[in-house]
């Protein structure tokens, strides 16, 4: 009786860290009783341990603690490399977490980042029930967009609010990033030249047919969550809503998903531990 | 006689003239934003060697990616073809042809005539292409005429784990920052694009002798490492950038005398990227276009043409064939999803999913 009463108390005012260690960012996350209390978002730099640690400590600093020393979970591609945590779970894992937990009816997650493209799909208890990713190639991913934008010379936000007044879409009928930068001047240099909303509608359909081809893989199924950096632009997502015939919840804070996901393994298995 | 093959490919416009089996007079030189123009000059520039004029030539064939718009040719034929029968006049021997070209990559099977008997083709991703060796070049300041001598002076390659040109270039960029060498940097992609090189050359199986057409067959580097993972020496044509064009010069000359030619067997459809192999394999032999895979398809990506001359068959479309991973799933979530499709409908067991 005793001991599960100290148990309560203890549960009740956990605070546990996830960080993702992304390509672009590192996200972390601070999670608190009450949801979340410390975010933090910064490049890993060439030193990617201590860009880590700067970001880890911006999400604590802000949560209003000054140890680092939360029980926590590590996720993505560079999860390896630093030392902050032993405890690594897989990006897919984390974003069904995350994803649940911010949208209790997700069904299918796509996570757009920087270097890839992960969809998940998630089942009514909210586990991962299968999965596709997508980064060996430039193409339908973030940094796909980011080159267009440069060739474009538009800033991302500026070519994403352009593509919203598009009438048509250019026929970007390319994928790799290489080879649709010649289809992109070749319409600037069409005579008369596609309007510059057209191309940057075409640029993100090219983007979203390909997330939607990975989506197909695992089966579409309502409701839809997008998180990832890319989510954040609202170009893509409308015509990402146009072509999947539905609309898509989209998280306030979309990149950190998965540090959200791992903050919440982190906290789940600190519970575990503590009953056990 | 005097004959003519041009061939207008995405980066470099080549032509060669033949007088019965004589070379007697060819050039290369860059393509230009318009395809007649860049015709017109790069015929005028091979007709200079031996200063005869449009009237001498008997027959011209043009072939490469802007092959349509040659208005002086007598008919087009496709740099498959080509290639295979260029590279036969200079060695009969050979039976696996490998063309590195400005803007795709293509694996060729023929026999010993000179007709192809399979072959694929990647014009999907620039990994592993001429566009993707100037972006490299670009960013190691290097010309291109020079990386291919530089990777040989490798004393540490530096593995890669891409081939998309997009990741390449920015893994390339953060090892020059990290001070490591150009040549170790160049001799790893090398080798990543060999290993690519040589899975597209599996798909038609390996067979001697070998040989690498194409521009980027002039560079050491490449053809190096080509030849270490295939395990093959390649047989190399004095210039190998002018092979589809000297097919063509050998097509007009056979064209001229009117013996026809066809190449036969299975037919690949689709590209490969760095994400996986996207292609479908159609024995035209077994096929006999009853129509099936065209209605089973629910993305509608057959149809049976009938080509002059020939027997109707099941093709994948043309605007098909450049989105088949986005328009296809693949065979095994295809058949999770529908009842009937492309394979389950043919009776022929004519087609074949690589994914």
């Amino acid at each position: 009786m005793n001991s599960s009463l100290r148990c309560w108390k203890t549960v009740r005012t956990m605070k546990t860290l996830g960080i993702d260690i992304g390509s672009l960012n590192v996200k972390a996350i601070v999670l608190g009783d009450e949801g979340v209390i410390g975010t933090g978002i910064g490049p890993p730099g060439d030193d990617i341990e201590a860009g880590a640690r700067s970001v880890l400590e911006l999400a604590t600093r802000q949560a209003g603690l000054n140890s680092d020393s939360l029980p926590s979970v590590a996720t993505g591609v560079g999860a390896k490399l630093v030392s902050i945590t032993p405890q690594q779970k897989s990006i897919t894992t984390c974003l069904a977490r995350g994803a649940r937990y911010m949208f209790p009816t997700v069904r299918l997650v796509i996570d757009m980042g920087a270097e890839s493209t992960t969809v998940i799909k998630v089942n009514e208890r909210g586990r991962l029930a299968d999965w596709a990713n997508h980064d060996k190639c430039a193409s339908g991913t973030g940094l796909f967009l980011e080159q267009m934008a440069k060739l474009m010379n538009l800033p991302l936000e500026q070519m994403a609010k352009l593509s919203l007044q598009a009438k048509g879409r250019a026929d970007i009928s390319n994928t790799c990033a290489v080879f649709a930068e010649s289809e992109v001047i070749s319409h600037v240099h069409r005579d008369p030249p596609t309007p510059m909303e057209d191309i940057a509608a075409g640029i993100y359909y090219s983007v979203v047919s390909r997330i939607i081809s990975l989506c197909k893989r695992v089966g579409i199924e309502k409701d839809i969550v997008i998180t990832g950096g890319m989510a954040l632009n609202e170009g893509l997502v409308n015509i990402m809503e146009q072509e999947l015939g539905c609309e898509v919840l989209k998280p306030e804070a979309p990149q950190t998903i998965a540090a959200l996901g791992a903050a919440i393994i982190a906290r789940e298995n600190a519970e575990k531990g503590i009953k056990t | 006689m005097i004959f003519t093959g041009i061939d207008i490919g995405s980066r470099a416009a080549k032509a060669i003239i033949i007088d019965d089996d004589a070379i007697i007079g060819s050039t290369i030189g860059d393509t230009g934003p318009e395809s007649v123009k860049t015709a017109h000059m790069t015929i005028e520039a091979a007709m200079k060697g031996p200063g005869i004029s449009l009237d001498d030539i008997s027959y011209i064939v043009a072939t490469g990616y802007g092959r349509v718009l040659v208005p002086f040719a007598g008919e087009n034929i496709s740099e498959i073809s080509c290639h295979a029968r260029g590279i036969n006049w200079y060695y009969p021997s050979v039976r696996t042809i490998l063309d590195m070209g400005g803007q795709d990559c293509k694996a060729i099977r023929s026999d010993a005539e000179g007709h192809v008997t399979n072959f694929v083709m990647n014009d999907k991703c620039a990994g592993g292409t001429g566009r993707f060796l100037e972006m490299i070049a670009d960013v190691l300041e290097t010309p291109l005429s020079e990386i291919g001598e530089l990777a040989l002076q490798t004393a540490n390659e530096i593995p890669f784990n891409t081939i998309c040109a997009v990741f390449a270039k920015s893994e390339a960029l953060a090892h020059l920052r990290h001070g490591i060498a150009r040549s170790d940097i160049l001799a790893g992609l090398n080798d990543a694009i060999a290993v690519r090189c040589l899975t597209l050359l599996k798909k038609v199986s390996i067979e001697k002798d070998f040989t690498i057409t194409g521009g980027i067959a002039k560079n050491k580097g490449m053809v190096a490492k080509i030849s270490e993972k295939v395990g093959l020496e390649p047989v190399l044509a004095e210039d190998p950038q002018l092979i589809g064009a000297l097919g063509a010069a050998i097509y007009a000359r056979e064209r001229y005398l009117g013996k026809e030619s066809e190449d036969t067997g299975k037919v690949q459809y689709g590209y490969n990227d760095a994400t996986g192999d996207y292609y479908i394999t159609i024995d035209s032999e077994r096929c006999d276009s009853c129509g099936e895979c065209v209605s089973a398809c629910p993305e509608a990506i057959f149809e049976i043409v009938t080509e002059d001359g020939h027997r109707p068959k099941a093709v994948v479309a043309e605007s098909a064939r450049k989105r088949l991973s986005i328009l296809c799933p693949g065979y095994d979530s295809c058949s999770s999803s529908f009842k009937v499709n492309c394979r389950s409908a043919c009776s022929k067991d004519a087609i074949s999913l690589s994914w």
